[in-house]
């Protein structure tokens, strides 16, 4: 599993729209600085800045969109250029070989919510908005992590659609549905979907969030692990019939 | 008894109502280079990919080292190696780095196994030319070299000159068949060019609409369709008496109660039919025939030949 895990980051060499991708985690940051351009006079509460930066359209729609793109990535070329049955007579198993793609889709996005957490310092401190504090610092990086790992789950079902797809057109419009889907959901019922329970759990504690259900941590991880099972079944299936 | 790398049992492959294979029978030898020829749609490799579980199997068994494969698979395939169709590669990776990928997934322990590798197959080492922008000759000797990386006991290779110049085609069967003589291994090839299986097998299998119409060492078959004097007479004894005791001819065989074939095209048949007619035996015609295994395929698959 550990070798296959290596080869998967081997096989991202001179993949540049992976690296351009990650630009996607300015977006926030840079929009922090028009919005709250307004707020300068009247100080701006560092928390809420992250809050803005990092907490909400990140986790509700940048990272699980960009997460979605990059798992058809992965699955697709691969299909695409008829890799799999050199892959399977060697031989490797299907759940090993998910769970390999699914480790690389968890650590580009753990890199995504890193490079999320100094941008949102960078673009704070540069225009005055925001001095480096430790402590809110800490407190970033610890729900950058969260969203991070959390997220890489709760868009476990698109990298088993990747896995069952064909074509790039189809899981990406299958992204764009469960991420937006996810969004809608987390006013209505968080506990349905794992974008909305991984949205749940990490805004729950976050000064002045109010959810629109109570918070309940055990059902929002049910939620995650009941769709991961399913993916992780889906996707053995789809991978066998994949030759 | 011989000790068959690969065996398989009525095996048979159906997509729905069609038989893409029919219970075929092949038997390929420890340390022999098996051609399996056919036309393109023939079955080829829809067998290959039976053998490698890349499709699963209608019903039939297949025997792979002497082990029914289904469930075995993790400890036979490492000893395989394989090009099914055109073999596929990371675009963005060079050809040492896909196959650096592929010995590492391989576990492969020898240090220099991609170096050696590529140098059989005649691609440089550590070069930056990336695999998208490789010809389909370098693509196909890529996927040879992947095939030998972790150097098995047995390669299957479907269609492994598929793409290459003649050249190349040259150089691939010189390698194929050192691999065989000097190496020992055991070759399960795929193609539908006759001259090539032709030039290449010990063994032939010649496979038309999913059936095995014929399995047999390439020595037998060259033998079949060589040059021949295909002899028509009143009677069969008498001309064989004569053949052997006026002429020593022993390579001969009878075809029918008024037919026989020898072997030897440079008997003086003038002398032949004077010896006959002293016998009374009627010579009812004599001639020299020269069957070529495209003939042979031909006559044997009922229809069109072959490349």
């Amino acid at each position: 599993m550990l070798k296959l895990i290596q080869t998967e980051f081997l096989k991202l060499r001179r993949r540049k729209f992976i690296l351009l991708m990650l630009l996607a985690a300015l977006l926030m940051p840079f929009l922090a600085i028009f919005y709250f351009s307004g707020f300068r006079e009247a100080g701006v509460d560092t928390i809420q800045f992250y809050k803005w930066t990092a907490f909400s359209y990140t986790p509700w729609i940048i990272l699980p969109v960009v997460l979605g793109v990059f798992s058809t990535m992965l699955m697709y070329d691969e299909h695409q250029n008829d890799m799999l049955k050199q892959l399977w007579i060697i031989p490797i198993s299907k759940a090993e070989y998910f769970f390999s793609k699914f480790i690389i889709v968890l650590s580009y996005s753990v890199c995504f919510m890193l490079l999320t957490a100094g941008l949102s310092v960078l673009f704070g401190m540069l225009p005055g908005y925001i001095t480096f504090e430790w402590g809110s610092f800490c407190y970033l990086l610890k729900k950058c992590m969260e969203i991070a790992i959390l997220t890489a789950f709760a868009i476990m079902p698109l990298l088993a659609v990747a896995a069952a797809g064909k074509s790039y057109i189809f899981p990406v419009c299958v992204t764009l549905v469960y991420t937006f889907l996810g969004f809608i959901l987390l006013m209505v019922n968080m506990y349905l979907h794992p974008l909305s329970s991984m949205s749940a759990i990490v805004m729950g504690d976050i000064p002045g969030v109010v959810l629109a259900q109570t918070l309940n941590i055990p059902a929002a991880l049910i939620c995650i692990t009941i769709w991961c099972a399913g993916s992780v079944a889906l996707a053995i299936l789809a991978l066998g019939k994949r030759k | 008894m011989c000790s068959y790398v690969i065996e398989t049992k009525r095996l048979t492959k159906k997509y729905g109502e069609q038989t893409a294979v029919d219970a075929v029978n092949i038997h390929v030898e420890k340390g022999r280079i098996y051609g399996l020829l056919g036309r393109n749609g023939a079955g080829k490799t829809t067998i290959m990919k039976m053998i490698l579980g890349l499709t699963p199997v209608t019903s039939g068994e297949i025997d792979v080292f002497g082990q029914n494969i289904k469930g075995r698979e993790k400890r036979v395939y490492p000893r395989i190696g394989a090009i099914i169709e055109t073999p596929g590669f990371y675009p963005n990776l060079t050809g040492t780095e896909n196959l650096e990928i592929f010995a590492k997934l391989r576990g492969t322990a020898a240090p220099n196994a991609v170096k050696n590798a590529l140098d059989i197959v005649g691609l440089p080492y550590r070069d930056k030319k990336l695999f998208s922008k490789y010809s389909l000759g370098m693509k196909q000797r890529l996927g040879i070299a992947n095939a030998i990386l972790h150097d098995p006991e047995l390669l299957i290779l479907d269609e492994p000159t598929n793409g290459l110049d003649p050249i190349g085609i040259a150089e691939v069967r010189d390698f194929i068949k050192d691999l065989s003589t000097e190496r020992g291994k055991t070759i399960h090839i795929s193609s539908h060019i006759l001259s090539e299986i032709a030039l290449l097998a010990d063994d032939i299998g010649i496979i038309d609409h999913g059936v095995l119409l014929e399995e047999n060492s390439m020595e037998t078959l060259k033998r079949k369709n060589s040059k021949y004097i295909l002899l028509q007479v009143s009677d069969i004894p008498k001309t064989s008496l004569v053949l052997e005791r006026q002429f020593g001819v022993t390579d001969y065989s009878v075809q029918d109660d008024h037919s026989l074939r020898i072997y030897n095209a440079s008997l003086d048949m003038a002398a032949v039919n004077k010896a006959l007619v002293v016998q009374d035996v009627a010579v009812i015609s004599s001639q020299l025939c020269n069957d070529t295994l495209e003939d042979y395929f031909k006559k044997i698959t009922g229809g069109e030949g072959i490349a």
